[in-house]
C-alpha cells in the first residue's frame, strides 16, 4: 500500500510534463493508477470478507509514535473501492470533459490524481496521525482544485472558504487526535477503537474529533462551504464533493463508532446535527435553479443522513450505514457527472433555460433516471435497499426504548420526503420540456463521456437486484459493532414497517413535487433561520479588524514605544523579583575611596546634562565627560592600562563625532511634550535604580571566590607577562579579543558602506604625480593642485606637508603643519613601542594602534584628505584584512603546530633600546590587533573625513553653479 | 575533533579577512565566502556525528583550563545549531551571488557584503559554541554589528530608519545582557557557564530568580518575545531579500538558543514555567494577528516569525524531554522554512515588482516554478502535513497534553488557532498574488483586503524582471528541498533531537563535560 501511495505521488509529479505532449489523453494514462489500486483492493476481498485484516507498517518517527501503518478491514475496503473506482472513472470522464486548450490542465490532472492517492491513504491508514495527515492534505488539494478557474473571483473565494472551514475543523480534531493517542498510549486507530476509552479526557478528545468530521462532511453548521465549492469544475464536484472527500468525515465516524458510539454526547451530537443538515440541505435544494446547486444542497442533506446512521452504533445501523455510503457514492457521483455533461452540451446548468433534453439525450436521461430513483429510494435500486435498512435499524432502536431512535427515524423520514421531492424536481428540471420553449440546442460530445456515469448507474441496478449477495461483503463491518444483530440486506424483506415507511415517504414526496408551486411560496415565506455563510464572513472580518486594531495599537509608537516597553518590562519583572527578595547583604560598603563618589556624581551630572543638551556638540562633549570619568575610575583603581586605552578611545571618538557633526544641524530638534519627557526620565531613572539594586543583591550573595584572583599568578608564571590586562586580552581571553577586533573590522566596513554606498574598495585619491615628486630633488617642488587651479594655488609657498597646498589658504595653519610634521614620526614610534612593551608595561596593541590612529588624525586635520592618502597610501580594507589574518592566523597556526587553539609560545631576548623583551606568539596576535585599530581609524577618516569633505565640496560647487545660474537668470 | 570546534569560528573569520584583502576581485570573494561556509558545513556535520556518538567536545582556548580561560563547548545542541545555520548561510550566499551577478551589486555590494556576512557567520557560530557567558556576549556583538551593516546596505532612507530602530533596540538588549553578566559574575565569581551552573545552586532562590530574569529579558528582546517583539517587523523587512532571509531565519533563534541554555543549564532550579507559558501564548496571538493585518508579504512573514517564536517558548516552558526535543526540531524547521520563504518572496518580488498583495497578480502564470516553491514553503509554515511545521507542532502538542495542566491545554488551543490563522494569512497571499490575474489588480476590491496595512516604507511597483537568474532559483530550490528533507528524515532527526534534549535532563551532563574531574 505504501508503494502504491509512492506511485501516486511520483506519477502526480510527472503529470504536468506528461500533459504537455499527451494533452487530454493524459487522463487515460493516469487513470491506470486508481484502477490499479482498485484491482489491488479487490484482491484483498477474500481476506476482508473472512473478517481478517491486511496490515503493513513502516516505522517513521518513533519519538512521536508515528508509524506509516496501513490496515485494510471491511470499512477501509469499501471506501478504498469507492475512492479508487470512482477516481478512475472520473479521470476517464475528464479526458472528454476538458478541451485541449483548457488552461492549467497539467496542474489539474496532477492534483486530481494526487487527490485520489491521498484519499486512498486516508481510508487505509491505521496510524491516526498519519490518517490526519492525509486528511489535511485532502483539504489543501481540495482548495487547489476548487480554485481551478483561477481568474474567477468567486472560485478563489470559495476555495479559501472551503480550506479555512475544513482546516478549522481539522485543527480542532488534531487536538483531539493528540489527546486520544496520548490517552490510549498508541496511535493505532484499531487499538484506539478496541480500547473504547471512557475517561473524561478521552470523551473530550472524541468530541473534538467529531468537530473535524462534521466540518469535513459539510454538516451544519459547517455546511455552507460545500455549495460554494461548486465553483470547481464538475469532475471535482463529483469526485471530491460527492464521492470521496466529504465521505472522509463519515468514514471517520464509522471508524470510531464501534468503540465510541456510546460515549457521552456522541449520539446526541450526530443525530441532532445530522438530521438538521439533512433537513436544511434538502429544503435549500428545493429552491435551487442551478442543477449543480440542487445536487450540492442535496449532498449536504445526504451527508447529514449518513452521519446519523453511521454514527448511530449497533449491528443494524452499521450495516445500513455501509450500504448507504456505497449507494450514495454511486448515485451522487453519477448525477454530478450527468450535470457536467448537460452543462457541456447545453452551455448552461440553469434548468429554466433548458428544455427537451430528455428527448435528445435518451441514454443520458436513462442514466440519470436510475441515479435519481436510487437517491429517492425507489426499488429495485440499491438506494432503496440501503434506505430500508436504515429505517429498519432506527425502528429497531426506537422499539427497544431508545428515544434517539425515534428522533432519528422521524427526522430522516421527513428528510427522505424532501429528498424524493428534490430528486423529482431535479429530473424534471434537467430533462423535462418547458411549455412554450424551443428544445435546447445541444453540442454533441461523443459517447465516451457517458462511460463513467453509465458504469455507476449499472452498479446501482446490479447491487439493488443482488442486494443479498452484497450483504456478506458488508456484514464484517457491522460485526465490529457492539451488540448482536441478524438483519441482512435484501431487496425484499416481506411486508414490514420499514417498507411502509418507505412507501409513505415516496408518496408524500410525490405530493410535494406535484404541489411544487405552493412549496415554493412556502420557501419564500420562511426565511432561512440561520445563515452560516454570513457567520463565516462575519468571523473573517472580525479577525481581520481585530488584527488591524491590535497591530496598530502595538506598532503605533515606533522606536520610543518599543524601547519604552522593553525597559518597562525590565523594571517591572526585576522590580517584582527584587521586592520578593528576602536575601539582602548584611552590610553595604558604599565606596572604596571617597574620590569614587566625586567621579560618580560628575558622571551622573554629565549624563543627565547630555540628555538635556540642545546642541549636538555639547551633547557629544558631555558624553565624552562621562568617558573621562571612567578614565579617572580606572586610573584610581590601579589600571593605568585601561585608563590609557580609554582616554585614547575618548579622543578618537571625539574626533569622529566632530567630523560627523560637520554635516548635521547644530541644534537637536526637540519635538516631545514635557509630559512625555517626564515619563521617559522616570523610566530611565527606574532602570538605573533597579540595576543598582540588583548589583547590590548579586554582590551580597557571593559565596565563592572570584576566578579573577588567580589571574595575576597565571599571568606572570604561565603567560610571562607583568601586565595582567594585556595578558588577559592577548592570551587568557584572546578568543574574545579576536571576536572584538572582527567587530571593529565590521564597524569600519559599515561606515564605509554608508558613505560610499556601493563598495569599500578604492583608496583615497592621491596627488597627481606624487610618486615621482617624492623622490629626492623633486621633494621641494611645487605640486600642482588638482582641485583648485589658478595662480593662487601654484604659489611656491613653502609647504611642510605634502598635500598642504591642496587646502585653500584660509583653511591652512602653518603652525599645525609644523607640529604635525614634527610629531608624526615620533608618535608612530611610540605606538610601536607600546605594542611591544604592552606585555609587561602599560600599552599593548590596542593602545598602540589608537596612538598611531591619532597620529593619522593629526595628519588629516592639518593637511586634508590628500595628506591622508600620502601618509598611508594603502587601502584601509587591506590593513584591516591583514590585521585580522594575523590575529586569526595565529590561532589557526597554534592548531597547525599541534597546540591548543590560540596557545602561546615564548621566546626571550635582549633587544637594544627596548631592553629585555619576552616575545611570545601572542605578540603576533597583538600586532594584528594593532593593525586592525589603525585600519579602523584610517577607514573612519577616509569615510567620515575625506568622503564627507568631497561631498561637501560637491555640494558647494553645485550650490555655486546654482547661484551663478540664478544670477545670470536675474541679469537677463 | 578538538581542532574542529574552534575552526568552525576561525574559518569564517579568516575568510572575512582574506575577502577584505582581496578587495576588488569580486569573483574570488564570492568563491572564498562560499568555500568557507561549505567547509564549515562539512566540518559541523563531521563533528555532529562524532559528538552524537562519543559525547560533548570541549576545548580550552589557549590551553587555559576552565574556568580561568575561555572554554568552547560543542554539545549536540550547539553543533546542530551551527550546522543548520551554516547551511542556511551557504544557501543565502548563493542566492545573493546570483542576484549580484544579475543586477550588479548595487543592493549587496560584494566588498561590503561578503566580509560582513562572514563575520556574522563567525559570530553566530561563536555564540553557539561559547561555554563562557562573556564570550557568548562577544559572539552576539559580532553578529549584531555585522547585522547593523547588512541592514543598512545601500543606505536608502528606509533602511537607515529601520536600522536606527534595530540598532538602538539591539544595543539596549546588549547592555542588559552585559549588565546581567556583571551581576552573575558579582554573585558567582565566574562567567564560565558550567561553573555558573554549579555555583548558582549555592545562592538563595530569590537571588537565582533575579539573575535568571535579568538574563532572560536580554534574550527575550533578541528572540522577539512579546511584548519585546514590536521592533522586529519594523526593521527586518526593509533589508535586501537575502539579508532579511538570514535575519529572519537565524538571528531570533540565537536568542531562543540562549534562553534554552539559561533555562536548562544555568538556572535549572528556577521555576518560571507559568510566566513563560503566558508570554508564549501572547507571543503566538499578538504575532499572528499582526501578520493578518499586513499587505506586504515580507512584513507578513516577519510577523509570523515573531508569532512562531511562541511555539518554541511553549516547548521550553513545558521543559520535559519530549517538549525540548520537539522544540529543537521546531527551531531547525523554523530556521529553514523562514529563510526559504523569504528567499522565495525575493523571487516573487523580482517577478512581480512588489511584495504587496494589493498590487501583485498573475505570479502563478508568470512563474509557475517560483510559485510552487513559495507554496511548499507557505504550507510548511502554515503547519500543513506532512511538512515539518506540522510534525514539530505534533511533538509540542503531545508534550503539552502529557503535561496536562489547564494552561497547557489553553496553549495547545492557541497554538492550533495560530496555525489556522497563519494558513489564512498565507493562503490569502496565494489567492491574491498567485491566482488573481494581473489585469484584475486595478480597482480590485474584496472584503479580504479591506483592513490590510501597507508597508509604510513601500516604494510601489518597481522594475519587473520576468527572468529569474538560475543561481537564485537553484539556491531557493535547494532550500525547499532541505525543508522537505526535514519531513522525510523526521524519524532520525527526532531521535537526534531527543538525544539532544536528554543532555539537559540532568544539567550535570554539560558541567561534567567541561569539568571532567569535578568542579574545583
Amino acid at each position: 500500500m505504501a508503494l502504491l501511495l509512492l506511485a501516486f505521488f511520483v506519477v502526480s509529479c510527472a503529470t504536468p510534463s506528461l500533459t504537455r505532449w499527451m494533452s487530454t489523453r493524459v487522463f487515460y494514462a493516469i487513470s491506470v493508477l486508481p484502477f490499479g489500486a482498485f484491482a489491488y483492493t479487490l484482491t484483498q476481498t477474500p481476506t476482508v470478507t473472512a473478517g481478517e485484516t491486511i496490515t503493513e507498517s513502516i516505522p517513521w518517527i518513533p519519538q512521536l509514535g508515528i508509524v506509516l501503518s496501513f490496515r485494510v478491514d471491511t470499512l477501509a475496503w469499501v471506501l478504498a473501492l469507492i475512492v479508487t473506482g470512482i477516481g478512475g472513472l472520473v479521470l476517464i470522464y475528464c479526458a472528454r470533459y476538458f478541451s485541449r486548450s483548457e488552461p492549467g490542465l497539467g496542474r489539474f490532472a496532477a492534483l486530481l490524481l494526487a487527490f485520489a492517492g491521498t484519499m486512498y491513504g486516508l481510508v487505509t491508514a491505521d496510524d491516526i496521525i498519519v490518517m490526519f495527515m492525509f486528511w489535511e492534505i485532502t483539504s489543501v488539494l481540495s482548495y487547489l482544485l476548487i480554485g481551478h478557474y483561477i481568474d474567477r473571483k468567486e472560485s478563489r473565494g470559495a476555495a479559501l472558504q472551503a480550506l479555512l472551514v475544513t482546516t478549522f475543523g481539522g485543527l480542532v480534531m488534531l487536538v483531539g487526535v493528540v489527546m486520544i493517542s496520548v490517552q490510549a498510549g498508541t496511535t493505532s486507530l484499531a487499538s484506539i477503537v478496541d480500547q473504547g476509552l471512557d475517561s473524561p479526557a478521552a470523551t473530550v478528545a472524541i468530541l473534538l474529533i467529531l468537530v473535524g468530521a462534521l466540518s469535513k462532511s459539510a454538516i451544519v453548521p459547517f455546511h455552507f462551504w460545500l455549495p460554494a465549492a461548486m465553483a470547481a469544475p464538475t469532475p471535482v464536484s463529483a469526485y471530491l464533493h460527492a464521492a470521496a472527500m466529504v465521505k472522509a468525515g463519515i468514514y471517520l465516524v464509522g471508524r470510531l463508532a464501534p468503540g465510541y458510539a456510546d460515549a457521552p454526547g456522541w449520539r446526541e451530537t450526530l443525530v441532532v446535527l445530522g438530521v438538521w443538515a439533512m433537513l436544511v440541505g434538502a429544503w435549500r435544494s428545493l429552491r435551487q435553479y442551478d442543477l449543480k446547486l440542487v445536487l450540492a444542497y442535496g449532498t449536504v442533506s445526504q451527508l447529514g443522513f449518513l452521519m446519523v446512521i453511521v454514527g448511530f452504533g449497533g449491528y443494524e445501523a452499521g450495516l445500513a450505514g455501509a450500504a448507504l455510503l456505497l449507494a450514495h457514492a454511486c448515485y451522487k457521483a453519477a448525477l454530478f457527472l450527468v450535470v457536467g455533461i448537460i452543462d457541456h452540451r447545453a452551455g448552461t446548468r440553469d434548468w429554466r433555460k433548458l428544455s427537451g433534453i430528455g428527448r435528445q439525450s435518451t441514454v443520458l436521461a436513462a442514466i440519470s433516471l436510475i441515479a435519481v430513483a436510487s437517491m429517492a429510494g425507489i426499488p429495485p435500486l440499491f438506494g432503496f435497499v440501503a434506505k430500508e435498512a436504515v429505517f429498519a435499524a432506527f425502528l429497531d432502536a426506537a422499539q427497544s426504548g431508545d428515544g434517539w431512535g425515534w428522533v432519528a427515524l422521524i427526522g430522516t423520514a421527513v428528510g427522505s420526503v424532501l429528498t424524493v421531492a428534490y430528486s423529482m424536481r431535479f429530473f424534471w428540471g434537467a430533462f423535462g420540456r418547458r411549455p412554450g420553449m424551443e428544445p435546447t440546442e445541444l453540442h454533441s460530445d461523443g459517447w465516451g463521456i457517458l462511460v463513467a456515469p453509465a458504469t455507476l448507474a449499472i452498479i446501482t441496478v446490479v447491487f439493488g437486484l443482488g442486494a443479498s449477495l452484497v450483504d456478506p461483503f458488508l456484514a464484517p463491518y457491522a460485526e465490529t459493532m457492539p451488540g448482536p444483530g441478524d438483519y441482512h440486506l435484501a431487496l425484499w424483506h416481506g411486508f414490514e414497517p420499514a417498507l411502509a415507511i418507505s412507501a409513505i415517504v415516496v408518496i408524500l414526496g410525490v405530493v410535494m413535487f406535484v404541489k411544487r408551486k405552493s412549496v415554493a411560496r412556502m420557501q419564500d415565506a420562511v426565511s432561512p433561520m440561520m445563515d452560516s455563510s454570513r457567520g463565516y464572513w462575519a468571523t473573517v472580518q472580525f479577525i481581520d479588524r481585530l488584527s488591524a486594531r491590535t497591530t496598530i495599537f502595538a506598532q503605533r509608537g515606533g522606536l520610543p514605544q518599543y524601547l519604552g516597553t522593553i525597559l518597562v518590562v525590565y523594571v517591572l519583572t526585576l522590580g517584582a523579583a527584587s521586592l520578593m527578595n528576602r536575601t539582602w547583604p548584611d552590610s553595604i560598603r558604599p565606596w572604596d575611596y571617597p574620590e569614587q563618589v566625586l567621579i560618580a556624581v560628575a558622571i551622573a551630572i554629565a549624563a543627565v546634562m547630555a540628555g538635556q543638551a540642545k546642541q549636538r556638540m555639547s551633547a557629544v562633549l558631555l558624553v565624552g565627560t562621562t568617558g573621562f570619568g571612567m578614565v579617572a575610575l580606572f586610573a584610581l583603581h590601579g589600571a593605568p592600562d585601561l585608563a590609557l586605552t580609554q582616554a585614547l578611545v575618548e579622543m578618537v571618538t571625539l574626533v569622529v563625532f566632530v567630523l560627523v557633526l560637520r554635516r548635521l544641524p547644530t541644534r537637536i530638534a526637540q519635538r516631545n511634550k514635557p509630559v512625555k519627557r517626564l515619563v521617559r526620565a522616570t523610566i530611565g531613572i527606574a532602570v538605573g535604580l533597579i540595576m543598582a539594586v540588583v548589583a547590590v543583591v548579586a554582590l551580597g550573595a557571593r559565596q565563592a571566590e572570584s576566578i579573577g584572583k588567580e589571574w595575576p599568578r597565571l599571568a606572570v608564571e604561565e603567560a610571562h607577562g607583568m601586565n595582567i590586562v594585556n595578558v588577559v586580552l592577548v592570551d587568557i581571553r584572546a578568543w574574545d579579543t579576536m571576536g572584538e577586533i572582527s567587530v571593529l573590522v565590521v564597524v569600519a566596513t559599515g561606515i564605509a558602506s554608508l558613505l560610499f554606498v556601493t563598495g569599500r574598495v578604492g583608496a583615497i585619491p592621491r596627488l597627481q604625480g606624487s610618486r615621482q615628486q617624492r623622490r629626492g630633488r623633486n621633494r621641494r617642488r611645487v605640486i600642482v593642485d588638482p582641485l583648485a587651479p589658478g595662480p593662487e594655488a601654484s604659489s611656491n609657498r613653502m609647504s611642510w606637508l605634502l598635500a598642504g597646498r591642496t587646502l585653500a589658504r584660509g583653511h591652512r595653519s602653518v603652525l599645525l603643519e609644523v607640529l604635525v610634521r614634527l610629531l608624526f614620526h615620533p608618535a608612530i614610534l611610540v605606538s610601536v613601542y607600546l605594542l611591544f612593551a604592552g606585555h609587561n608595561a602599560p600599552g599593548g596593541g590596542f593602545a598602540g594602534g589608537l596612538l598611531a590612529g591619532l597620529a593619522l588624525v593629526a595628519r588629516y586635520l592639518a593637511g586634508g584628505r590628500y595628506e591622508l592618502a600620502e601618509a598611508i597610501p594603502v587601502d584601509a580594507g587591506k590593513i584591516l584584512g591583514i590585521g585580522l589574518i594575523l590575529a586569526v592566523g595565529s590561532a589557526i597556526g597554534s592548531l597547525v603546530f599541534g597546540g591548543a587553539v590560540l596557545e602561546s609560545a615564548y621566546f626571550e631576548a635582549d633587544v637594544p633600546v627596548l631592553g629585555h623583551l619576552s616575545f611570545g606568539t601572542s605578540t603576533i596576535f597583538d600586532f594584528g590587533v594593532y593593525l586592525v585599530v589603525v585600519g579602523l581609524t584610517l577607514d573612519i577618516l577616509r569615510s567620515l573625513g575625506a568622503e564627507i569633505d568631497r561631498q561637501q565640496e560637491d555640494a558647494d560647487l553645485s550650490a555655486e553653479a546654482q547661484d551663478d545660474f540664478s544670477e545670470s537668470e536675474a541679469a537677463r | 575533533m578538538t581542532a574542529i570546534l574552534p575552526l568552525l569560528v576561525l574559518i569564517p573569520l579568516i575568510a572575512a579577512a582574506v575577502v577584505l584583502v582581496l578587495g576588488a576581485y569580486r569573483r574570488a570573494q564570492v568563491v572564498v565566502s562560499g568555500v568557507a561556509l561549505a567547509v564549515v558545513s562539512v566540518l559541523a556535520t563531521i563533528l555532529l556525528v562524532h559528538v552524537d556518538r562519543s559525547g560533548t567536545v570541549v576545548v580550552d582556548v589557549g590551553a587555559w583550563d576552565a574556568p580561568f580561560g575561555i572554554v568552547l563547548v560543542g554539545d549536540r545542541l550547539a553543533i546542530i545549531m551551527v550546522l543548520i545555520s551554516a547551511l542556511m548561510l551557504l544557501g543565502v550566499l548563493i542566492f545573493a551571488a546570483g542576484q549580484g551577478i544579475a543586477d550588479g551589486d548595487r543592493d549587496t555590494p560584494v566588498s561590503i557584503f561578503h566580509p560582513t556576512y562572514l563575520v556574522l557567520a563567525a559570530g553566530l557560530f561563536d555564540a553557539f559554541v561559547a561555554g563562557d557567558l562573556f564570550n557568548m556576549y562577544v559572539g552576539f556583538e559580532m553578529l549584531l554589528s555585522a547585522s547593523y551593516v547588512l541592514l543598512t546596505l545601500a543606505g536608502t532612507g528606509a533602511r537607515i530608519r529601520a536600522g536606527v530602530t534595530y540598532i538602538i533596540i539591539s544595543l539596549t538588549s546588549s547592555i542588559i545582557f552585559l549588565a546581567s553578566i556583571a551581576f552573575i559574575y558579582a554573585a558567582t565569581g565566574t562567567v564560565t557557564i558550567a561553573l555558573v551552573a554549579e555555583r548558582v545552586r549555592d545562592l538563595p532562590a530569590d537571588v537565582q530568580l533575579i539573575l535568571c530574569i535579568s538574563l532572560l529579558v536580554a534574550f527575550c528582546v533578541k528572540a522577539a518575545v512579546f511584548p519585546m517583539s514590536f521592533w522586529l517587523p519594523d526593521s527586518y523587512p526593509t533589508a535586501p531579500a537575502p539579508v532579511t532571509a538570514v535575519f529572519a531565519g537565524l538571528l531570533t533563534k540565537v536568542g531562543v538558543y540562549a534562553i534554552i541554555r539559561t533555562d536548562t543549564v544555568m538556572f535549572t532550579d528556577v521555576n518560571i514555567d507559568v510566566p513563560l507559558m503566558v508570554i508564549a501564548l501572547l507571543t503566538l496571538l499578538v504575532g499572528i494577528l499582526g501578520a493578518l493585518a499586513q499587505a506586504d508579504i515580507k512584513r507578513l512573514l516577519s510577523f509570523t516569525l515573531v508569532s512562531h517564536i511562541g511555539y518554541m517558548i511553549f516547548g521550553i516552558a513545558i521543559g520535559s524531554q519530549a517538549a525540548l526535543a520537539a522544540t529543537i526540531y521546531y527551531i531547525v524547521h523554523h530556521i529553514t522554512v523562514q529563510t526559504t520563504l523569504f528567499l522565495a518572496t525575493g523571487l516573487v518580488e523580482r517577478v512581480g515588482g512588489t511584495t504587496s498583495i494589493n498590487r501583485l497578480g498573475g505570479i502563478l502564470k508568470a512563474a509557475p516554478f517560483v510559485s510552487v516553491l513559495f507554496f511548499i514553503g507557505a504550507m510548511n509554515l502554515g503547519g500543513i502535513p506532512p511538512f515539518s511545521g506540522f510534525l514539530g507542532k505534533i511533538g509540542l502538542f503531545e508534550a503539552g497534553v502529557n503535561l496536562g495542566t489547564p494552561l497547557s491545554y489553553v496553549l495547545i488551543a492557541v497554538g492550533a488557532l495560530t496555525s489556522l490563522l497563519t494558513l489564512y494569512a498565507l493562503v490569502r497571499v496565494w489567492n491574491m498574488a498567485f491566482w488573481r490575474s494581473e489585469n484584475e489588480v486595478e480597482g480590485y476590491s474584496s472584503p479580504l483586503l479591506d483592513s490590510l496595512a501597507e508597508d509604510p516604507e513601500d516604494r510601489g511597483v518597481t522594475v519587473k524582471t520576468k527572468r529569474v537568474p538560475a543561481l537564485m532559483l537553484t539556491a531557493t530550490t535547494g532550500m525547499v528541498a532541505l525543508t522537505v528533507c526535514l519531513t522525510v528524515f523526521a524519524g532520525p532527526l527526532f531521535d537526534l533531537a531527543a538525544r539532544t534534549a536528554s543532555d539537559f535532563e540532568n544539567h550535570s551532563t554539560y558541567v561534567d563535560a567541561v569539568f571532567p574531574g569535578g568542579v574545583e
